[in-house]
């Protein structure tokens, strides 16, 4: 069993840094983190591997050479291999460029599941696993809340979905792309104190445009066919509007409007 | 004329913000709309829409978005169209990006607000949770594509066209790698969308949340959640209000201890009453509001219920 997880990187968005002036994102200063949904993919993929010992695990990220470290954390965590993709010419790749470099080096591999997480805390459009489903003409189910591992070695899962106001539970064959909802019960352990140093280099590797074949039209962005033209600081109107403490008249203020507007019987 | 492609599905069936946005993308210039959908989810007699194409006789399951994407396509090769819309529901969001691929071209995810600017259509939407906007352009020889929540804008078209409808019968499914076993409605009351009151909580509140179902009882309300309570792991995403979230149009939405990013705030549409509680009276969701109580939440929760319940004892 070899499960593929799709992981990507996003910037902290708690520490949150913009250059009002310039209207840009000043990404350098912020803290990249795990993306929490990818996470849970992640995590479910250990579980599995502790239930499954045979199972291999890979996690494969596009994105900066500066996150080379955090992947080996999770080669701590008895992840087996990680795998980044990381060139200059992927910058401003679109979810159309970036699923289609992923899916050049997944063409290659040999796997039973590629998980991901569903939406991601930086662009949040939770395409590129459908789009990377699509490139491989695979079956792809998102808002997954639960899976269930019973048939698995019959080249099954069932996967209960979040669907608005349903709850639907799917079987699906393998290979299929998954994509995970936070609400799964699943959470990445932390790395032992005593792996924190532990070497784990020789199961990192790091691949590039030319590694996939790939022309640099192809890829960032003369391979995008979306693009940012502006991005701003979303400007809020005013309304008219009454300011009151939080004290005996602000809360009769407030009484008195909710039993005005029928609130309160 | 632009030729335009809308594919309907079943979660929200009647909403018009898919219409709506076209209206804002040709301006003046005349259209020809399509929608195609499921029986069920298509109007089959005269309607806002120019041609209907239903797809029941496809025998393609709705879930199925392989096959859906393959129909899709053929669609779309045989008519080209200039735009093709999805509702952002689950399954548009995950159709969606397929058919960007079969068709090479780009999709945006969520548009807010659309602007057409000398024939270029530029598409907002919110980036980076909310915090920024982004306009974007497709650049590419394929059709512009895009997925809209429901409820986001709102149309204007009231006129009944001369709808054409066809059913859609020559197309062969390949076999389904997903089958669908059990569906399960969740009660329709866990739905906050369907809430004419709301009664949400941010990071202030955080600490004391259970106690916002106490308000939320006397005012027959709802409980919602800003972003960072549900990624606090306190409550589920399925109450979350924001751009990763639910987007809600009560008539009175009480945010006590949110901020009111503007990821959270693109998840406040049409709403008719805010009354913000938070400790600092220039926070974001202020300024939206049409009552600030300046205070902490935990005691403005305390001190409305028990003003509340007073006041119905004299009764």
């Amino acid at each position: 069993m070899k499960i593929i997880c799709l992981i990507k990187y996003v910037p902290d968005m708690e520490d949150f840094k913009y250059d009002y002036e310039r209207n840009v994102l000043i990404r350098e200063k912020m803290n990249q983190i795990l993306n929490p949904e990818d996470a849970c993919a992640v995590a479910f993929a250990l579980s599995l591997k502790k239930s499954y010992p045979h199972t291999e695990i890979e996690v494969v990220s596009m994105g900066p050479r500066n996150i080379t470290h955090k992947l080996e954390d999770l080669l701590r965590l008895n992840v087996d291999y990680a795998t980044l993709i990381s060139d200059l010419a992927f910058v401003g790749s679109d979810t159309y460029a970036t699923s289609k470099v992923l899916s050049e080096y997944l063409k290659k591999q040999s796997y039973d599941v590629i998980l991901s997480g569903t939406h991601t805390l930086d662009g949040d459009t939770s395409h590129v696993p459908a789009q990377v489903a699509q490139w491989l003409n695979l079956p792809h189910l998102s808002n997954i809340i639960n899976i269930k591992t019973h048939e698995i070695e019959l080249g099954r899962l069932e996967l209960s979905v979040d669907s608005d106001h349903h709850v639907m539970t799917y079987e699906t064959q393998l290979p299929a792309v998954l994509s995970l909802q936070k609400d799964v019960p699943y959470k990445l352990p932390y790395v032992r104190y005593e792996d924190l140093n532990k070497d784990v280099s020789n199961r990192l590797k790091i691949i590039s445009c030319l590694d996939l074949n790939l022309s640099k039209v192809d890829v960032g962005f003369d391979g995008s066919k979306t693009k940012v033209t502006k991005t701003f600081v979303k400007t809020l109107t005013r309304s008219d509007k009454i300011e009151v403490a939080n004290d005996d008249t602000g809360i009769q203020v407030v009484y008195e409007f909710l039993k005005e507007k029928g609130f309160i019987s | 004329m632009k030729k335009i492609l809308v594919y309907l599905d079943g979660n929200h069936p009647n909403d018009l913000s898919l219409l709506g946005a076209c209206e804002l993308m040709v301006e003046d210039q005349a259209f020809e709309i399509t929608a195609i959908g499921t029986q069920d989810n298509v109007p089959n007699t005269n309607s806002v829409y120019d041609h209907v194409l239903i797809i029941d006789k496809c025998n393609i399951n709705s879930y199925d978005t392989l096959n859906l994407t393959e129909l899709l396509k053929e669609v779309h090769f045989q008519h080209h169209y200039d735009i093709i819309l999805f509702s952002a529901s689950p399954i548009g969001r995950i159709l969606a990006p397929r058919l960007a691929i079969a068709l090479h071209t780009g999709l945006v995810a969520d548009v807010t607000d659309i602007k057409s600017n000398q024939g270029v259509i530029e598409m907002i939407r919110p980036a980076y949770s909310g915090k920024l906007m982004a306009q974007i352009v497709s650049i590419g020889e394929g059709p512009i594509m895009m997925s809209v929540r429901p409820g986001v804008f709102q149309s204007t078209q009231t006129q009944i066209k001369q709808t054409s409808i066809t059913y859609l019968e020559d197309y062969q499914p390949k076999p389904s790698k997903i089958r669908l076993l059990e569906t399960h409605a969740k009660a329709k009351t866990e739905d906050i969308r369907d809430s004419k009151v709301i009664i949400s909580g941010g990071a202030g509140i955080i600490d004391n949340f259970n106690r916002l179902q106490d308000l939320a009882t006397i005012l027959n309300a709802q409980v919602a959640a800003s972003r960072k309570v549900v990624d606090a792991g306190i409550v589920k995403r399925k109450i979350q209000v924001g751009q990763s979230g639910k987007t809600v149009s009560p008539k009175l939405y009480i945010a006590l201890g949110i901020s009111g990013s503007v990821q959270h705030i693109e998840g406040l549409k049409n709403v008719e009453t805010i009354i913000a509680v938070n400790t600092d009276k220039l926070a974001p969701i202020c300024s939206l509001a049409q009552i600030v109580v300046e205070g902490d939440a935990l005691e403005f929760i305390e001190k409305l219920i028990h003003k509340i319940e007073q006041n119905s004892l004299n009764f």
